[in-house]
């Protein structure tokens, strides 16, 4: 592993190389965030591929999921690395606690698991089956009550973070909901299937109210007669009035990963979309993480069909990216640190990267 | 295009009337099948075959062998079966349910990891020369002579027709059928009336009969087979213009692969010897555990009703079932959450007809890399399938004379998995 290195003012600077005892020194415009100088400072080592991340709101800890059965934590302060047991199946998603300090985990099996952080060897405080198959997502609520999922029985429901109780059971989906996020405001849940369809529900009536057919991000494979799809990723903005999609367009030949990434962006109000920011046609593949940045730019991560990755920035308004990051394995979950100036990637070669968007540091 | 005249280059090679050889578990090895008495009573026994093709290579890890926890395991659960001891992956529960009546060969090293070349390899039991398909074979031996349906019939949706008859004759070939959809002109020319059709029919015989003094029988008969299979359908077209029953379509499923398993059904119902029923979409190089969960969540249900309904019927133990690929996917996962093509160490699944059920055949190794214990091919496969059947695999065929090893002679039946 080759750690990170932080000041008294948890600023992060460049990794050393090796054991080098020298540290590096930040250059005049190091703090500014400047998506167009993204550099990899940090990487942690997982022996299996990587599947998803998250960091806590504290920004201390990132988890990520792996071609194992465990949830993998690293303590970005101490660079150590913790293994929490109790999954039976790949864990795809994970939602923290505003203070870091409560994990929540969805795992292929379907059970959702709740951990406490503060633990020195956390284990499940509580242990949902929260669906038949697969459950694909998990979100929390933002007055922390609430715990939304979604599954493989075509259901969304919502939980009670107390007691681990369910609360509501939303159904409508004709095809998996591969994601679901709340509304800022709390009275809102989306969710988004393989077909596309985005269905808007009412948590105070407990009914669909509104369904947004995204239909660019869905396509027929005819030759192997399958359809392919899905949100890889969903996103609220922070001011609610609007939300990121990512995932696939123009399916040619899905079964050998030939189609082209995308995020979609919808406005809340309209139901409209408002951009379809799609990478170079050279990069086929998938788009695995969407975050809004404080900053007001969004921040977009994808795999391509040979292993690559790449990391996208968009400014709002406009109709492409304006700066492209290339990566040299793929990219499959994105998570965005509270300082603004650094995100994290989950790669597909077992690697936690940690990016940051700011002027390199330079070297004494 | 030439013809097949039922006489090709590697027929010289086979050994004549090699048989001779002790036969089990009732199969009728007189030697050379076409003998009267062996075929009538192989006919009259009328022993059928629903084959569940998953076209393009279903992952083993994701059905039949499943391995959670180990380093090439995926994200799916191993789930209890019917069976005590036979855990199988939870994309298959309605499967798991009735494994009973199935057993499972988790040892098959087919040495290949093409396409084309597993898929004959399992439907002739030979890695290579121009042999009848197993359907076809089924078709000549199985089939009685008055059936109303043509003996080999394939549902799918898509593809064009094999060539799968060889040396047995056109008649015995794969009548491809798209979907649920009659063929095409299955209904006789408007104004044609029934007296017109037999006359217009007994004028084409006797050009036949004329164009064919001198010539080939192979010449005219694949042209009276067409005509033929197109008289037994149009007399039973009312199997694609019946809309199936909702309580039906409820429990198989509204989807095309529900349908196709239900017009299965009906044709194994009315007569039909050899059913085979293509599921698409299993050659899944990226996103391989998204499409099986969505391939598998299609196939099992359709699956298992017709497990069910063939059973309740009193049918099982007359047809024998076989849910199979060309070849199994690759332990090892590639970057795009795919699996590749894996000849080398995969399963499929076997039941009803002379088939002992509940059994586990071969093993893996921990990690799904290897074959573990008795390793088995297509040839293995295909001669056990014939002997569950009543067809002695190591009997002849009699082509005009000539005698053809049915099976591979150089492979054996998997004998504890026969009934």
């Amino acid at each position: 592993m080759t750690e990170n290195q932080q000041d008294t003012t948890g600023a992060v600077v460049a990794p050393k190389p090796t054991d080098a005892v020298s540290a590096p020194k930040p250059s005049a415009n190091y703090q500014t965030i400047d998506p167009a100088k993204t550099h990899a400072v940090a990487e942690f080592k997982h022996n299996f591929p990587l599947t998803s991340c998250r960091v806590s709101p504290t920004g201390r800890y990132v988890v990520a999921g792996a071609q194992d059965l465990d949830i993998h934590v690293w303590d970005l302060h101490t660079t150590e690395k913790r293994t929490l047991k109790g999954h039976t199946s790949w864990v795809r998603s994970f939602d923290f606690s505003a203070d870091g300090s409560q994990l929540y985990s969805a795992c292929w099996g379907g059970d959702i698991k709740f951990w406490n952080m503060a633990d020195a060897d956390p284990h499940p405080t509580t242990t949902i089956q929260a669906h038949t198959g697969s459950a694909r997502w998990v979100r929390l609520s933002p007055e922390e009550t609430r715990l939304a999922t979604c599954g493989n029985d075509l259901l969304v429901k919502v939980w009670n973070v107390a007691d681990g109780s369910l609360l509501q059971t939303f159904s409508g989906h004709e095809h998996h909901p591969y994601a679901v996020d709340f509304h800022p405001n709390g009275k809102h849940l989306v969710s988004q299937d393989l077909m596309g369809h985005i269905k808007i529900w009412s948590i105070e009536s407990g009914k669909q109210e509104r369904e947004i057919v995204a239909s660019i991000m869905t396509g027929y494979d005819k030759k192997f007669a399958a359809d392919m799809g899905g949100a890889r990723d969903l996103q609220f903005s922070p001011d609610g009035k609007g939300f990121a999609s990512a995932g696939i367009s123009n399916v040619v030949n899905s079964f050998a990963g030939v189609q082209d990434p995308i995020i979609v962006l919808f406005d809340w109000k309209t139901g409209k979309e408002t951009a379809q920011l799609k990478p170079e046609k050279t990069f086929q593949g998938i788009a695995w993480g969407v975050r809004y940045h404080p900053n007001g730019f969004l921040v977009g991560a994808g795999a391509s069909r040979s292993g690559k990755g790449e990391l996208w920035f968009h400014k709002p308004g406009e109709k492409e990216f304006f700066h492209t990051l290339k990566l040299s394995t793929a990219a499959r979950g994105l998570d965005l640190l509270p300082d603004g100036q650094h995100l994290i990637v989950a790669h597909s070669d077992g690697a936690i990267r940690k990016y940051r968007m700011t002027a390199e540091a330079m070297e004494l | 295009m030439q013809r097949n005249q039922g006489c090709n280059p590697l027929d010289h090679q086979m050994a004549r009337r090699q048989f001779l050889a002790g036969t089990a578990s009732g199969a009728l090895g007189l030697g050379v099948l076409n003998s009267s008495a062996t075929a009538e009573k192989l006919q009259s026994q009328h022993r059928r075959i629903l084959q569940v093709y998953l076209q393009g290579g279903v992952s083993q890890l994701e059905s039949w062998d499943p391995k959670p926890g180990t380093e090439f395991g995926g994200p799916f659960r191993a789930i209890p079966t019917s069976v005590p001891g036979i855990h199988i992956s939870e994309l298959l529960p309605q499967t798991a349910k009735r494994m009973h009546l199935l057993s499972i060969v988790r040892s098959i090293n087919l040495k290949t990891n093409d396409h084309t070349q597993g898929r004959l390899f399992m439907e002739k039991g030979r890695r290579a020369g121009e042999y009848p398909y197993i359907g076809s074979i089924a078709s000549k031996y199985l089939a009685p002579k008055n059936s109303e349906l043509p003996g080999y019939i394939h549902i799918s949706t898509r593809g064009l027709p094999d060539a799968t008859s060889a040396f047995l004759g056109a008649q015995h070939g794969q009548l491809k059928f798209e979907g649920v959809k009659p063929p095409s002109n299955l209904a006789a020319p408007k104004g044609l009336n029934q007296s017109a059709d037999a006359r217009r029919n007994q004028f084409r015989l006797q050009l036949n009969k004329q164009f064919g003094l001198g010539r080939s029988k192979s010449l005219t008969e694949s042209f009276d087979a067409s005509f033929q299979q197109a008289e037994k359908l149009m007399a039973r077209k009312a199997f694609f213009e019946k809309a199936p029953a909702e309580q039906d379509l409820a429990r198989y499923g509204k989807h095309d692969f529900g349908r196709n398993c239900l017009l299965a059904r009906t044709l194994l119902e009315n007569g039909a010897t050899c059913v085979k029923v293509t599921h698409h979409g299993y050659d899944s190089h990226a996103e391989n555990f998204n499409f099986h969960l969505e391939q598998l969540g299609e196939c099992d249900t359709p699956f298992s009703m017709l497990l069910d309904d063939l059973h309740e019927r009193g049918m099982l133990d007359s047809t024998l079932v076989m849910i199979y690929s060309e070849f199994g996917r690759t332990p090892k996962i590639n970057v795009r959450y795919g699996r590749d093509h894996w000849g080398t160490a995969w399963s499929i699944a076997l039941g009803g007809c002379g088939i002992q059920p509940g059994a586990v055949i071969g093993k893996t190794n921990e990690k799904g890399t290897a074959v573990a214990d008795r390793e088995v091919d297509a040839g293995h496969l295909f001669h056990t399938t014939l002997q569950a059947l009543g067809i002695d695999p190591k009997s002849d065929h009699d082509i005009a004379g000539r005698s053809i090893p049915i099976g591979d002679p150089t492979a054996e039946s998997i004998k504890e998995l026969l009934a």
